[in-house]
């Protein structure tokens, strides 16, 4: 009871901080499916077969930038700030707080990827069963672990300032280099070769897959990378706590 | 049980020594203020008491156990630096997610009306003037009922009333069985609210005792007017015998004046005795 308390008040106040920033969230909400709009609306009404696809590419899209912003520039600018050493000195545990930025975090996503799925449905007539949602829902939740941890990396290595373009270059290249803009056949040949060991292509794998079947090499591949991820942020975490809380 | 206890404490950053030996309990509730010149280790010796820290060699209990663990978390309040809350939330928004941190704490209507924030609960943080900052942070200290809570120097940019008021309300807390540990440069308000003070210099602490007794522990000031009318004065340890060596010498004086030091001066020769040794 107190911990959902807690944990609840903590979510509100970061919704409350979020809500005062419109001018922050409103384009970072929106760009995913502004940019799927931009550029791949059309090609997508005209070729109902892959507008589907295209429409769970930018989905990932859109949860990999939330997650890099909120857990790589986020972090990155909190852990400086004497808010942050004061929110130590309360009896909640690191973890209860930690849990409350995911919550927030998967609400801003899911506010995001529903941008980008307004525009398919009604765009380009894309459509699922409640079934295959639930089940496309799922797989971008799994999805997303790796790159929260890929997000903590960079907010736990790179001071705040360096973290804004760091964080933007992995998301963009990522991005493209995984086939999240152009379908994997049609990338440059050095892109090509590449994408397959990229975590955005193995996440796009996962979510393409959805609809109709389970994709678990996809799976495989995204679990390794989270490892990988989630030894680089905890190496970054303890450096920190031990440079700052030692 | 202590509610501090600090037991031969080393805090080493490098090659730097913040706090160097210390030892220091506090057993009974009131005031008790830490000074000290900027780099003695206060904050450093606050930082550990609060958990934020730990000490490179020694031990530190608050509460009678381990300042990070949650339990002990529940029981102690202290105020985030200035400038330390997020601009964007509103008084009343700020007060209420910190109650809802503690087990037990006052309603945040009752801290409003305790720091005179009433008027300003709708405001958000970052356009309040430095006074009202200070009192907010200060409120966020106390409004999780705390046993005991840290102060950095409570009253830094507060006006005359507001100091007042804010020490009227550290008494009150203190009376009602409360443990304040507070650092301050002005002296003034360590004379005003401490039971006790503990005076550190160079991560050691130099001496510890109430108010009156780190004053009794420096020297008094005489002065006089000689039979020309000029001003003597002279400082002393024991001004009792050179009261009686101006009698018994037949010194001609008048307007004589003990005064004790005040508790300014006192630290002052307390850390030059330090820096002679």
């Amino acid at each position: 009871m107190t911990t959902l308390r807690v944990a609840g008040s903590s979510i509100r106040l970061q919704l409350l901080e979020l809500a005062r920033r419109p001018g922050f969230v409103v384009p970072t909400m929106g760009f995913p499916a502004l940019f799927f709009s931009l550029f791949d609306l059309q090609y997508a009404r005209a070729h109902p077969d892959i507008a589907g696809d295209m429409m769970l590419s930018y989905i990932a899209f859109a949860i990999i930038g939330v997650t890099l912003f909120q857990f790589g520039i986020g972090v990155a600018v909190d852990r400086t700030l004497p808010w942050e050493r004061y929110l130590r000195t309360l009896p909640a545990p690191v973890w209860l707080r930690f849990t409350s930025r995911i919550v927030v975090a998967a609400l801003f996503a899911l506010c995001s990827a529903a941008f980008v799925v307004a525009v398919a449905t009604i765009a380009a007539s894309v459509r699922f069963s409640f079934g295959q949602w639930l089940f496309i829902a799922a797989c971008a939740a799994a999805g997303a672990i790796p790159f929260v941890l890929f997000g903590l990396a960079i907010g736990y290595w790179t001071s705040p300032k360096a973290a804004v373009p760091i964080a933007n270059i992995f998301y963009l290249l990522l991005s493209f280099a995984g086939g999240l803009w152009l379908p994997p056949s049609m990338l440059p040949d050095f892109a090509k070769a590449i994408s397959p060991f990229t975590p955005t292509r193995q996440f796009a794998n996962l979510l393409w897959n959805a609809p109709h079947g389970f994709s678990a090499s996809a799976l495989f591949a995204l679990a390794g990378f989270a490892a990988l991820f989630a030894a680089i942020a905890a190496a970054g975490y303890r450096r920190d706590r031990a440079t700052r809380f030692a | 049980m202590s509610i501090v206890e600090i037991n031969d404490v080393y805090k080493r950053f490098g090659a730097v020594t913040a706090v160097e030996g210390l030892s220091l309990s506090i057993d009974e509730p009131g005031v008790v203020a830490l000074l000290g010149p900027n780099g003695a280790g206060k904050t450093t010796t606050i930082d550990m008491l609060l958990g934020l820290r730990r000490p490179t060699s020694g031990s530190v209990r608050v509460l009678g156990r381990d300042p990070s663990v949650s339990h002990v978390r529940e029981r102690i309040g202290c105020a985030p630096q200035q400038g330390g809350v997020p601009e964007s939330l509103r008084v009343r928004e700020i007060l209420e997610f910190v109650a809802a941190q503690y087990p037990r704490s006052i309603t945040v209507k009752q801290a409003l009306s305790d720091f005179s924030l009433t008027s300003y609960a709708g405001r958000q943080a970052g356009v309040l003037s430095g006074g009202e900052l200070r009192r907010l942070t200060l409120a966020l200290a106390f409004i999780g009922k705390p046993d005991l809570v840290f102060l950095d120097e409570p009253t830094n940019g507060l006006d005359v009333e507001a100091r007042r008021s804010v020490w009227e309300y550290i008494r009150a807390y203190a009376s009602g069985g409360g443990t304040i540990l507070l650092t301050t440069h002005h002296m003034e308000e360590a004379e005003a609210l401490a039971s006790r003070i503990c005076v550190m210099n160079k991560g050691r602490l130099v001496r510890e005792g109430t108010p009156a007794e780190i004053r009794r522990g420096g020297l008094r000031r005489v002065s006089y007017l000689d039979a020309a009318g000029a001003k003597v004065v002279t400082e002393t340890g024991d001004s009792d015998a050179f009261v009686r060596d101006l009698v018994l010498n037949d010194v001609p004086f008048r307007d004589l004046c003990v005064v004790e030091q005040s508790l300014e001066d006192a630290v002052l020769s307390l850390l030059e005795e330090g820096a002679a040794v």
